[in-house]
């Protein structure tokens, strides 16, 4: 339709719009690369040996004189050192876990406020939605608190002594758990109440119980919203280095992002020079995964983006 | 189920009006009582199902988000200063306290001043991006992926990437002012360019995911409104006045309000760049209140301002919202 409006148009629209779309050009293409600006510099640095890295000074767009893959081979879990190695095993299982509980949470919590009737279903969720405000920051000390203090784990009795869930890996398990994930619930309940009703009273006459009809019939209808879920809880995760960082303290309870922190934070409070080859290394191993994640599956994440922004 | 419901409950009271026999009434009266206890049998079917799922996940999240939040809004009141200790509690003197310490008016008043500005020149650059990504050039797909990018990127690892960059001994900027002729910017001195990187790297982060929203805003109004508009002889500029921004009203207190929550909670590039200095020009409320709880140990300050922070928040969006929908009505 728009092609035809164009036709229509006279000679001097045309060429507006040409003069448009250059101007365009110029401002996105050049701003583009400055969006993935960092990411090249963190590749292009990742060629550098450590030594060639702490002897020169590093160009806008670094390239090493003898590209060596090194750092490649150190980083792939089987060349790399036991540190390392745990930093992804963390990264990875935290971040799987964490995706796993928020879509099933969301889902079957989006169903139930969505289609099951029960007292007190909108004021609950109403509740729920009005916490979801409440920033973050004001949580983040309690948590820890919560956590030395939690009673009957860590040698911790009713409050005497011990470290509570504090650094170990019941903290993860804890912190990323099955805890209702009001966002998603509210988007998967949006979606589902947009659907029709019948699929499921027609399963339902055939007898099918809940978690059949859940499972089977309305998943499949929004795959599309949980997948943008499980996306945004996994590059979030991924990212996330406050937790690991506030709420654990041995070395080999880090992921990558809590890794690189800890490098630059540690080297700031003792007063050593930071130690950017590792932090560099350690960056590449936490951004390419979630870019490579993202480019997968942009079509979802645009989707839930415009999803959330027109009905959020 | 609701209809067989429904269908259930018009049989049962259907005879309510109707003038009947004795006999009549009672086999009615024993059949009501049947399916009423039908009905209450299916809805409690419902609450079982509902309640035994929700309650793990409700429980869990009094665990791990709704307890601490309860904390956070008491944690305020107490004087406590060891893990170990036993709270006082000192009713309003933490807030005393923090009003009438300087640093901590500094802080909260850097934190609105960059809350608000941060949102603001986001929201503008984002709406003109959104503009230009919206027009019907080659590579459009891409251009968008490429600029969403920012929103995926590890805010740590960026972080890391800018301070690198303008490291005084290693950072290629300086060596290129040096080169001039240049002062070079050091950071832990220059609180203008530190004020400045902690802006960029927020635009950076934010432009791209923003452009993307008013996108998806832009593309939601009618194009038949336009075109309507066209026929009539309005202007671009009465087109876009009139069309374009009541239509972008929704999306623009969307993008304002997540906007604010996250700059005033500002936390990572200023950690990590300019570790609120020079001199605590950058500090703000956020990363105080890590430095109280982690480092002081003063669980109570921290808890205070905590509280002043997440009120204030929640104050400006409230009132932006209530602000933007008056007169409308709803949205």
């Amino acid at each position: 339709m728009s092609e035809g409006i164009k036709l229509k148009r006279s000679g001097s629209k045309k060429r507006e719009n040409r003069a448009g779309n250059i101007i365009a050009y110029i401002i996105l293409i050049p701003g583009g690369l400055i969006m993935v600006y960092p990411v090249l510099f963190i590749i292009l640095a990742s060629f550098f040996t450590p030594e060639e890295f702490n002897s020169t000074i590093l160009n806008f767009f670094p390239i090493a004189e003898n590209p060596t893959a090194v750092n490649w081979k150190n980083l792939i879990a089987l060349g790399a050192d036991k540190a390392i190695r745990n930093y992804y095993f963390n990264s990875i299982w935290t971040t799987l876990y964490a995706t796993f509980c928020s879509v099933i949470t969301s889902f079957l919590g989006g169903y139930i406020f969505a289609r099951l009737k029960f007292r007190g279903r909108n004021a609950l969720f109403t509740f729920m939605l009005m916490t979801n405000m409440v920033p973050g920051i004001i949580a983040t000390l309690p948590t820890y608190l919560e956590l030395v203090r939690f009673p009957f784990f860590g040698g911790n009795y009713v409050f005497t002594g011990g470290t509570g869930l504090f650094d170990c890996y019941g903290t993860y398990i804890l912190l990323f758990g099955p805890c209702l994930n009001v966002m998603g619930t509210f988007l998967v309940k949006q979606q589902i109440e947009a659907l029709p009703n019948s699929y499921e009273e027609a399963a339902k006459v055939d007898g099918a119980g809940f978690f059949r009809i859940v499972f089977v019939i309305v998943l499949p209808l929004v795959k599309p919203m949980l997948a943008f879920i499980a996306i945004n809880t996994s590059i979030g995760c991924w990212n996330n280095w406050a937790t690991p960082f506030y709420y654990t303290e041995s070395a080999d309870l880090q992921t990558i992002a809590s890794a690189i922190s800890r490098q630059s934070i540690f080297a700031g409070r003792e007063g050593t020079i930071v130690d950017y080859p590792a932090i560099m290394s350690y960056s590449l191993l936490l951004t390419i995964p979630s870019v490579i994640l993202f480019f997968c599956f942009q079509k979802y994440i645009i989707q839930g983006l415009v999803h959330v922004g027109l009905k959020g | 189920m609701k209809t067989k419901n429904q269908f259930d409950k018009e049989r049962l009271y259907a005879t309510d009006d109707i003038f009947v026999s004795d006999g009549i009434k009672r086999k009615k009266q024993k059949e009501r009582i049947f399916l009423e206890g039908k009905i209450k049998k299916k809805i409690s079917k419902d609450v079982i199902i509902a309640w035994s799922i929700l309650t793990p996940m409700l429980i869990w999240w009094l665990v791990v988000s709704g307890f601490p939040m309860l904390v956070g809004f008491v944690l305020g009141f107490f004087e406590w200063r060891n893990v170990n200790a036993v709270p006082k509690f000192v009713g309003i003197d933490n807030f005393i306290a923090f009003f009438k310490d300087e640093t901590y008016l500094g802080d909260l008043g850097r934190t609105i001043v960059f809350g608000f500005g941060i949102t603001l020149v986001t929201m503008l650059t984002s709406f003109a991006c959104a503009f230009l990504l919206n027009r019907n050039i080659k590579l459009k797909g891409f251009l968008r992926s490429i600029w969403y990018i920012p929103a995926v990127t590890s805010p740590v690892a960026i972080s890391h990437v800018m301070s690198l960059l303008f490291d005084p001994f290693k950072g290629v900027i300086n060596r290129l002012l040096e080169g001039a002729g240049q002062e070079p910017i050091i950071l832990a001195t220059n609180i203008g360019w530190s004020i400045a990187l902690i802006f960029i790297y927020s635009i950076w982060k934010g432009c791209g995911s923003g452009a993307l929203i008013w996108l998806a805003g832009l593309q939601s109004i009618d194009p038949d409104l336009y075109e309507a508009a066209e026929i009539d002889g309005a202007n671009k500029f009465h087109r876009f006045w009139s069309i374009t921004l009541p239509g972008l009203k929704p999306i623009s207190l969307y993008v304002f309000i997540t906007g604010i929550i996250s700059a005033f909670q500002i936390y990572e590039p200023i950690a990590f760049i300019t570790n609120g200095g020079p001199y605590g020009a950058t500090n703000v409320l956020a990363l105080r209140i890590i430095q109280d709880g982690y480092q002081n140990f003063n669980f109570g300050m921290a808890g205070a301002s905590g509280l002043l922070l997440a009120v204030l928040i929640m104050a400006c969006s409230a009132f932006t919202y209530k602000a933007m929908t008056k007169d409308r009505g709803s949205l």
